[in-house]
């Protein structure tokens, strides 16, 4: 009977705490003291060894509880460090997939207050060189609180209730320490005492997971910053560089022709001069083309680019070309071979225009005085303009750097701007320019579009 | 007799330039910096009836020419010749299109200039030549009162669509006529969209009157803008 006894009290101690279970034990033992031992219906004892039975019950009894107690504490104390640790895991794998560790805010914010069992709330320091920005906050949080946040990441310590700073404040402040300094701070309900400890440690190591991944971000962000600065700044120069060493030639041709015409006026005949002005005229025409395919290349990798599409006959832009090329090289043949019934081109008639203008110029500049031939024609779903010549063509190892910025042709003379707009212009019509090279010689530019039923 | 033109121009080598180039022309010319400049001018009674043309750029200091425009239409259609600094994303089409008479876009050649100049002043029917009914030029000899077009002496048959688009050109001779005035005068105000009927009926037209469609000689393209019918005074 007595052992019965002693198996409830273990049974109950599975469920009761320890000084719930102690106090079971002592009422059972009283219990049993009252029902079972002589006399019977009383608490008083009467034989010593009675007593002495009493007594071990009640000390094998306690011991039992407190022994499961304790293993029970035990247990789920290793369980939650256990759990505790999957989370730190999980959320170190999180931080890492994410590309921004700052979008997974709100992740940490509702961990925190999973972890805690209250409310949280999550600042996230603006980031460096953006410092006029509030940063930003998720969760609710007063102007005091706020203030709290942002002095705990300023610190990069904890305050609040048994962290040594601040403790008079009802919250916890955990920072998001990064190596060197803190890039925000969470507000988390957690009560003074021992037993809170594990559970703040916890809190402030998942906001240091996060403290670490923010620094990494912005570390590898202003690098990259940095790379594309320099990138940005080399490409400039030589930007520069070409356009103003191509200018400079129709430049000295110009001042060349006009201070000619100054200086040895008397001197010059009539065809001397009229010669001397023509070398004006016609290197200022060049330096114009030259600026406005420098400006359109501009205007083409500008963000928010409109072109003006319209539906434009390939006739007419073909026509309208060839009446500038042919005025200012009257002496040149160009041929043309439009095919009857080519659909309407959707395009921005400026850019075609100006690309095949530079298709031209340059196949009548490297053709060696050839016949430059132009061809539009259908080729099943979509339409073909080529521009040939019938000169040296390109050498296989330049052709697939024709089309790049400032590559110039050797003995070339104007910018590599030509060919690159070309290619930037193709690239806004959703065309294709192509380079080949021509059966039976020469060089052959090809932009083919697909054929669009006009309205 | 000689004609007067206001030239408001802000810069002021190439105002210089024009000045002097258009004065041996045998203009008279008056000069302005600004669209402010250009009301003063405009606003003395000594030149307010005598200005014959004006050359407008569009870059100026104070404002872009739009207003002004419509200020000096108020008055009297005096033409407007707009000249652009881009080939692109500038209000020179919405000037044409508000009624401007052409257009030069920066930098350009004198010649070119006074070409624009005589036709502007034609088309007005000023003192130079009465308003156009009549073309003659590069063998092509259009007549709009007797409805007759003829190429190098042979008769040549236009649809009623094909010799409105052409009259719409020849009463503008020399001078371009933008693709929404070509429509909305052609076809109606509510085609002004439809691109696409120009381009046929064009094409169409210079089967007709070109010896080579794609390098026409009479009915040019002004890439972006519209059309122009060749000054027959060169």
């Amino acid at each position: 009977m007595a052992l019965v006894l002693v198996l409830a009290s273990a049974l109950s101690s599975l469920w009761l705490s320890r000084w719930q279970a102690l106090v079971a034990c002592s009422l059972a033992v009283m219990g049993f003291n009252y029902s079972f031992v002589p006399p019977r219906g009383t608490l008083s004892v009467d034989l010593q060894a009675d007593v002495l039975l009493l007594g071990t019950l009640l000390l094998v009894g306690g011991m039992v509880s407190v022994l499961t107690t304790r293993q029970r504490e035990l247990l789920a104390r290793e369980r939650s460090h256990l759990e505790r640790l999957e989370q730190a895991q999980a959320w170190g794998d999180a931080l890492r997939e994410a590309d921004d560790p700052a979008t997974c805010a709100p992740a940490l914010q509702s961990l925190l207050a999973q972890i805690t069992d209250a409310p949280a709330s999550l600042w996230l320091a603006p980031s460096p060189g953006d410092e006029a920005t509030e940063g930003h906050l998720w969760g609710p949080a007063t102007a005091v609180q706020q203030e709290g946040l942002r002095h705990c990441a300023q610190a990069a310590q904890a305050l609040g209730p048994d962290t040594g700073r601040f403790e008079q404040q009802s919250h916890t402040y955990l920072p998001l320490r990064g190596r060197a300094r803190g890039l925000g701070a969470a507000r988390v309900d957690l009560a003074a005492g021992p037993q809170t400890a594990p559970l703040r440690q916890h809190a402030q190591a998942l906001c240091d997971q996060m403290g670490l991944a923010l620094e990494r971000a912005a570390a590898l962000r202003s690098a990259s910053a940095a790379r594309e600065a320099a990138q940005v700044h080399a490409l400039r120069n030589t930007l520069l560089a070409a356009i103003a060493h191509d200018h400079r030639t129709p430049l000295a041709s110009i001042l060349g022709a006009a201070s000619s015409l100054l200086a040895q006026d008397d001197r010059l005949s009539a065809g001397q001069r009229q010669r001397l002005a023509n070398t004006i005229v016609d290197e200022a025409a060049q330096l114009t083309r030259m600026t406005d395919n420098t400006l359109q290349l501009a205007r083409l990798d500008s963000p928010g680019l409109v072109l003006h599409r319209d539906w434009e006959s390939v006739e007419e832009i073909v026509g309208a070309v060839l009446a500038r090329v042919r005025g200012r090289r009257p002496g040149r043949v160009v041929t043309v071979a439009i095919a009857p019934d080519l659909p309407l081109l959707r395009c921005d008639a400026v850019l075609m225009a100006q690309m095949l203008e530079n298709l031209i110029d340059n196949a009548l500049r490297h053709g060696d005085g050839t016949p430059v031939d132009i061809v539009a024609e259908r080729r099943d779903t979509r339409v073909a303009l080529t521009v040939g010549d019938h000169g040296p063509g390109v050498p296989p190892a330049l052709q697939t750097r024709i089309f790049d910025l400032f590559y110039r042709a050797q003995g070339g003379r104007g910018a590599g701007v030509g060919l690159a707009l070309c290619q930037a212009i193709a690239r806004v019509h959703g065309g294709r320019l192509a380079y080949r090279d021509r059966p039976g010689g020469g060089a052959l530019f090809e932009y083919t579009w697909t054929a669009e039923p006009a309205p | 007799m000689i004609l007067t033109v206001l030239l408001v121009e802000d810069d002021r080598e190439l105002r210089a330039t024009l000045r002097e180039s258009l004065a041996l022309e045998g203009y008279r010319v008056l000069a302005a910096a600004s669209l402010a400049d250009a009301r003063a001018q405009f606003a003395q009674p000594a030149h307010r009836d005598t200005i014959d043309v004006v050359l407008l750029d569009l870059g100026l200091p104070d404002g872009s020419g739009e207003s002004f425009l419509a200020e000096l239409r108020a008055v009297r259609p005096i033409p407007v010749i707009v000249i652009s600094a881009h080939h692109t994303d500038d209000p020179k089409v919405r000037l044409l299109d508000a009624g401007a008479d052409d257009y030069l876009v920066k930098p350009f050649s004198l010649p070119e200039l006074f070409a624009r100049v005589r036709a502007a002043l034609r088309r007005r029917g000023t003192r130079v030549e009465p308003a156009l009914t009549h073309y003659e030029g590069e063998g092509l000899v259009v007549d709009l009162k007797a409805h007759s077009v003829r190429l190098h002496g042979s008769s040549v048959h236009l649809t009623p669509t094909e010799f409105n688009l052409l009259a719409r050109l020849v009463r503008h001779a020399g001078q371009v006529v933008t693709h929404r005035q070509l429509l909305a005068d052609v076809w109606g105000a509510e085609f002004v969209e439809h691109t696409h009927y120009l381009r046929l009926y064009m094409g169409q037209l210079r089967a007709k009157l070109e010896e080579e469609p794609a390098q026409p000689r009479r009915l040019l393209t002004e890439t972006g803008v519209g059309y122009r019918l060749v000054d027959p005074g060169g």
